[in-house]
């Protein structure tokens, strides 16, 4: 262990997360399209010159592991004397470019301190569409990356400050919506510059040498204080598994986990887990790390600073070719809604060995996307949505409702927003009453939103996991209630929609309902509390 | 008309009062416990106190404001009303939907927060209006009549009307609200176009029903308060601050407690903005810290920075206040040592009990305040002019604890407590400077609170600030602000349009709506001299997030529209390095600030003699300072310093309220009206911040 001042350590990552939030601040401020706007679908990340995370201001913790493979992918491919002040990266391929599906856009630029680079601070945002063959570039029904939009390495979008134009003239034609994406790009090089002049500050102040040994010094305390956290669990391996949707309608693929709890380190093993699909629900490499990482946070020490220090715990082991370890040409587009899914067999094995905190199954959000032309302004939109399922009962708790699980956390579009931007308008959106898991502690209810379609030519694309298997109930709780996408219910002409689907039309008049699934219940349902038992009956929550 | 002003700042454990006789300066100050189980009557008997005392008759009394804690403290403690929910077919629970986020990341043992108004009492009605305020399905009235009954028989004692896009046209609420007064007249009752005529459904919503629920509690406060104040034979009708920085009627506030959020620090704020005036300083920051909170904002050109959201209880509550940013951490915060061996300060307080070690109640956790006293900044023996006992023993005892579990001596912990306390204010103070674009080294540090005196210079040196403003009674400046405070009323309403000369027509009307409601309210004031500032928000179409730009008057022509334009390319650029001069410029908001000002008090008339500072010397004594370590340094009795005098430093300044520390290089002028002016020397982190 080096021996640096715990003051001074605490002082520099302080101001690092400060300058991380400022970066977060600019971004969503300045952004264009309603996924970063609205519905924050977007972090920003200090790097320190090997790549390591050191602050990250977190809104989607997914990109925990997004951010940490692309200061990685520029240093393999890039010597330092080929970089130049201002120059700032774009990349989004999750094969070569660090990320875990094309839609997120990494931005990263090095931060200078004379010639030499000290740092990188980089953003991810989520773009609306990137290409490929559905609008929104994010579809289960996709076989194939190529399928899914551009794949970018890392190139440099900024040459010495100025825009690279051979670059963003191929990124802008790829996209449905190229005026959005060159208002975000701009925003995403607004934050980098504002992370820049704030690490140059520290920086400055306490000297390249200092800086870097308190940053170092920083993240060895981070992995002491979270291998004290796994020191707390008995030693052991313990297994788990469940299940995503497979290649056809009804069928499943296995993910698979053998963890085993050692000193000071965790092993997650998913050997054992089945082939990759020839769908997009592939989880990369990185999405695979972001889910470890966070479920592994929120159960050991949710105070833990969310840097490279206790990633250095944290194991990982998934054969090639599996749905957890796919290779290319393998889609990857709805990782976010299989990586629930992974977060729960993760979950499921931390609570085996910690169960005064263990968390049942998850209800994963539901992805759609609506494009078509709004009639009144005549032009071509894509609308980019994810409708949130419910968390989990604990051992102790009941599920939260209605909010994003696991790995994944963007918001919601407001419905006074939506209506003014899409021709669309929204008959009910509430709470899924009775899907909550029965139990000691009931499961979070999923959501349920209906849509009335006010345009002629509208399609949609569907996406989801938990319509065929449920979010199991733990310890005697019952499972939650599954999801489902609804054509016209309760009208003539009812029927249910098929739970991954590409241009599926939507004629004006109709109406789709999306219902998510919602997470398990803990405990034998008839010891739940009497008092809390009349509440669910009173609020009509059962 | 009166000739003494009376302001009231209710505190957590004190409640400061002052009267100011306005012909002859004179100002006359007392203190009371603020009582809980009625926390009107101690504000009663004190206001008595303080005029018998000073032989100052009741009815001399002409401008009374109170600075209250009472919304905050409601919420805090659950003590608001259980409120109903009227709203649209199909959307009860947009209250607990949110935004979709669990409450944290990763702790889930935080529950989504309780909305005022639980499930069972939340009911739908038909009726529908849309995104342009056209009505796509009447309002069902029946339904409202059927929820009417139902709410009764859950006996909630308020109800919230909200409907979807009731900002674009408020009629369905109208009339819902028509038929509830009708069939339930006593209850308390508001919309959510009144409560805030804008876009964003649940923001609204919360809002409206935040505000509902606060109205019973609120409203029989302030019945005592007014009633009491009647009795004691003062005949002006008192004042309440608000959030915004103006005080206004007690009736306002009952229609709108949730104006009231930052009613007390606000008086801190404005305290500053008076001196800033009469010092001539425009550009401040304010750094309030306390024993268990600390509360910053920035004022440029005289103009206290403002915002638009807050979280309150967990809910997002959209009202214009002064943007105070307050965090969790002051003199009374714990020092402890996390599990991978770093240490950390809050957000735990030993609050007034036990308080701190060095108080001697029985608190033997480390503070910030036993850091203080270990390192020789606070006095070691007595506080408060002598009238309370130090402890430095106990002090030193509880920060030894703290640098068993560091592996260091006490003196390097306790110094490790003041350098993270002192970058948490740091943070605090970025929040509300460079994160909005501000560079806080053209800024004047005003350091008030019982605590921040002592810490101001460090925070200033961390920003690279070079001026620190220590008024005569820091303890007592939010009480002196409150009588600064206009009469305030903002006013604001959504209009989603295109910057462009086809809207003119809806942007006048919606002008035109708010100068109605703007004068509506006046009338409710009783106020006629009135100032009117209008602004509009603005974005390019398609991002999220406005600018205000203001406005030349309440009507826009096609050339002041352009011009309006041409300054939001330019704002957009100076905020955030870019403009889009092809991408159409859209208005959200039109805004309309009231303002009726009002005289201000005279400053108190200091007896400052002019000497040599070394007449006011107590003692030497052994301080500690980041960079320097112990020094042997002059303490100074503050009352007591001459006029114009200079003191460089290191020295450390005691008074009965606070003490101010004066590092290594800084030099201190104390002016004829007793303010201190700290100059602090130019050092490394001076260098480029924003």
């Amino acid at each position: 262990m080096r021996r640096v001042d715990p003051v001074k350590a605490e002082v520099v990552a302080r101001f690092l997360l400060a300058t991380a939030e400022e970066m977060g601040a600019t971004l969503m401020r300045t952004a264009f399209s309603p996924n970063i706007k609205e519905r924050a679908d977007c972090s920003t990340a200090i790097f320190d010159r090997a790549g390591q995370v050191i602050a990250l201001a977190q809104r989607v913790p997914i990109h925990l592991g997004s951010m940490v493979g692309a200061v990685d992918e520029i240093l393999k491919r890039y010597p330092e004397s080929e970089i130049r002040p201002g120059d700032m990266f774009i990349a989004n391929d999750p094969y070569n470019g660090g990320g875990t599906h094309l839609p997120d856009i990494n931005v990263i630029a090095p931060v200078f301190m004379g010639r030499r680079i000290v740092a990188y601070v980089a953003n991810i945002a989520h773009h609306a569409d990137v290409g490929g063959m559905v609008p929104g570039s994010e579809a289960a029904v996709c076989q194939s990356i190529y399928q899914e939009g551009i794949r970018i390495p890392p190139v440099r979008i900024l040459l010495r400050g100025k825009l690279n134009r051979d670059v963003s003239e191929v990124l802008l034609l790829n996209s449905r919506t190229p005026e959005e994406r060159s208002g975000d790009l701009q925003a995403q090089f607004a934050a980098n510059t504002v992370g820049t002049r704030g690490v140059l500050q520290l920086f400055r102040r306490y000297g390249v040498k200092e800086t870097e040994a308190n940053i170092a010094a920083y993240l060895d305390f981070t992995e002491r204080r979270f291998r004290a956290a796994i020191g707390r669990l008995p030693r052991g391996t313990f297994e788990a598994e469940d299940f995503l949707d497979g290649n056809t309608e009804g069928s499943v693929a296995r993910i698979g986990l053998r963890l085993t709890v050692g000193t000071g380190r965790l092993d997650f093993d998913f050997t054992g887990s089945d082939p990759q699909l020839l769908s997009a629900r592939n989880i990369p490499y990185r999405a695979l790390l972001a889910t470890i990482y966070t479920v592994a946070k929120t159960l050991l020490d949710p105070e833990v600073p969310a840097n490279a220090g206790y990633y250095r715990t944290l194991h990982v082991s998934a054969p090639p070719g599996s749905v957890v370890g796919p290779v290319p040409p393998a889609a990857i587009g709805c990782r976010s809604i299989s990586a629930s899914v992974l977060g729960d067999v993760i979950a499921q094995a931390l609570s085996q060995a910690m169960p005064d905190k263990a968390l049942a199954g998850c209800g994963p959000h539901h992805l759609y996307v609506l494009s078509g032309t709004d009639p009144r302004t005549g032009s071509y939109f894509v609308n980019y949505e994810t409708l949130a399922g419910g968390y989990g009962a604990r051992a102790g708790r009941d599920g939260v409702d209605g909010v994003r699980v696991h790995a994944s956390g963007s918001s919601n579009l407001p419905v006074e927003a939506l209506e003014h931007v899409y021709p669309f308008r929204i008959e009910r959106y509430a709470l899924r009453e009775g899907s909550g898991g029965a139990g000691r502690y009931r499961g979070g209810a999923g959501v349920i939103r209906d849509y009335r379609v006010l345009a002629d030519d509208i399609v949609v694309s569907l996406s989801s996991e938990r319509q065929h298997v449920a979010a199991k109930g733990m310890a005697g709780g019952k499972d939650g209630a599954t999801g489902a996408f609804v054509l016209n219910p309760g009208m003539p002409g009812e029927r249910r929609l098929q739970s991954a689907a590409a241009d599926v039309r939507l004629p004006r008049g109709s109406v789709l309902r999306i219902m998510t699934p919602a997470g398990g219940g803990y405990g034998p349902p008839e010891e739940r509390d009497r008092e809390a038992q009349e509440r669910d009956l009173s609020e009509g929550r059962v | 008309m009166g000739t003494v002003c009376v302001g009231i700042d209710t505190g957590g454990t004190f409640t400061d009062l002052v009267a100011v006789e306005i012909g002859r300066g004179r100002y006359h100050y007392h203190k009371v416990p603020t009582t809980t189980d009625d926390p009107a009557r101690g504000i009663l008997d004190g206001v008595a106190e303080l005029l018998d005392a000073n032989g100052l008759a009741r009815s001399d009394v002409g401008f009374l404001v109170l600075g209250t804690t009472l919304a905050t403290n409601a919420v805090l403690e659950g003590k608001w009303a259980r409120a109903g929910l009227i709203t649209t077919e199909g959307f009860r629970d947009v209250l607990e939907l949110a935004r979709q986020r669990r409450p944290h990341y990763f702790n889930l043992d935080i529950p989504k927060p309780m909305p005022p108004a639980p499930r069972d009492c939340r009911l739908e009605v038909g009726g529908r209006i849309a995104h342009d305020g056209s009505e796509v399905a009447p309002l069902a009235e029946d339904g409202v009549r059927r929820a009417v009954e139902v709410l009764k028989s859950k006996k909630v004692e308020a109800v919230a009307i909200c409907f979807l896009h009731a900002y674009a046209n408020a009629a369905h609420e109208q009339q819902a609200r028509a038929l509830v007064k009708k069939h339930w007249p006593e209850v308390y009752l508001c919309t959510s176009g009144e409560v805030l005529a804008e876009f964003r459904e649940f923001e609204r919503f919360a809002t409206a029903a935040v505000n509902a629920s606060l109205m019973p509690v609120m409203d029989s406060y302030l019945e005592r308060f007014e009633r009491g104040i009647e009795r004691l034979g003062i005949r002006r009708t008192p004042r309440v601050m608000q959030s915004n920085g103006g005080a206004v009627s007690p009736g306002a506030v009952r229609r709108l407690p949730v104006n009231t959020f930052f009613s007390g620090p606000a008086g801190g704020v404005i305290g500053s903005v008076g001196l800033g005036k009469q010092l001539r300083l425009p550009d401040l920051i304010t750094f309030d810290m306390g024993g268990t909170s600390t509360d910053v904002c920035l004022v440029r050109g005289g103009d206290p920075a403002k915002k638009s959201e807050r979280q309150i209880g967990g809910f997002p509550v959209r009202t214009r206040t002064l943007d105070i940013h307050t965090i969790g951490a002051g003199g009374g915060s714990i020092a402890w040592v996390d599990a991978g061996g770093l240490l950390k300060v809050g957000p735990q307080s030993a609050g007034a009990y036990p308080g701190p070690a060095a108080y001697g109640r029985g608190g033997t956790e480390p503070t910030v305040t036993d850091a203080n006293v270990v390192l020789g900044r606070l006095n070691p023996r007595t506080l408060l002019g002598g009238r309370m006992a130090v402890h430095p023993d106990r002090a030193r005892a509880a920060i030894a604890g703290l640098a068993g579990k560091l592996g260091v001596d006490a003196v390097k912990a306790a110094a490790g407590v003041i350098e993270i306390i002192n970058v948490n204010m740091m943070g605090a103070v970025r929040v509300i400077s460079v994160e909005q674009g501000e560079d806080p080294r053209e800024f004047t540090l005003v350091a008030f609170g019982g605590a921040g005196p002592l810490h101001a210079a460090d925070v200033a040196r961390n920003m690279g600030m070079r001026r620190v403003l220590v008024p005569p009674r820091p303890g007592l400046l939010s009480a002196i602000g409150l009588l600064h405070a206009d009469v305030r009323g903002d006013f604001s309403l959504t209009r989603l349009l295109r910057a462009e000369a086809a809207s003119l027509e809806a942007l006048n009307a919606g002008l035109d709506e708010l100068k109605q409601r703007a004068g509506a309210w006046l009338d409710g004031e009783g106020e006629t001299q009135v100032g009117h500032e209008w602004y509009a928000d603005l974005r390019y179409f398609g991002q999220n997030s406005e600018l205000i730009l203001a406005l030349n008057g309440g009507r826009l022509t096609g050339p002041a529209l352009a011009k309006l334009v041409e300054n939001f390319h330019r704002r957009h650029r100076t905020h955030y390095g870019y403009e889009m001069r092809g991408q159409p410029v859209e208005v959200v908001n039109v805004r309309l600030v009231v303002t009726a000002r009002r005289r201000t008090p005279p400053p108190e008339r200091a007896q400052l003699t002019r000497g040599d500072p070394r007449r006011a010397l107590l003692e030497k004594r052994r301080v500690w300072f980041s960079g320097d370590g112990f020094v042997t340094v002059p303490v100074y009795d503050r009352e007591r310093l001459p006029a114009d005098c200079r003191v460089a430093g290191p020295a450390v300044i005691e008074q009965m309220d606070t003490t101010t520390v004066v590092p290594p290089g800084a030099r201190v002028t104390n002016d004829r009206l007793g303010y201190l002016h700290m100059e602090l020397a130019r050092t490394a982190a001076s260098g480029r911040t924003a």
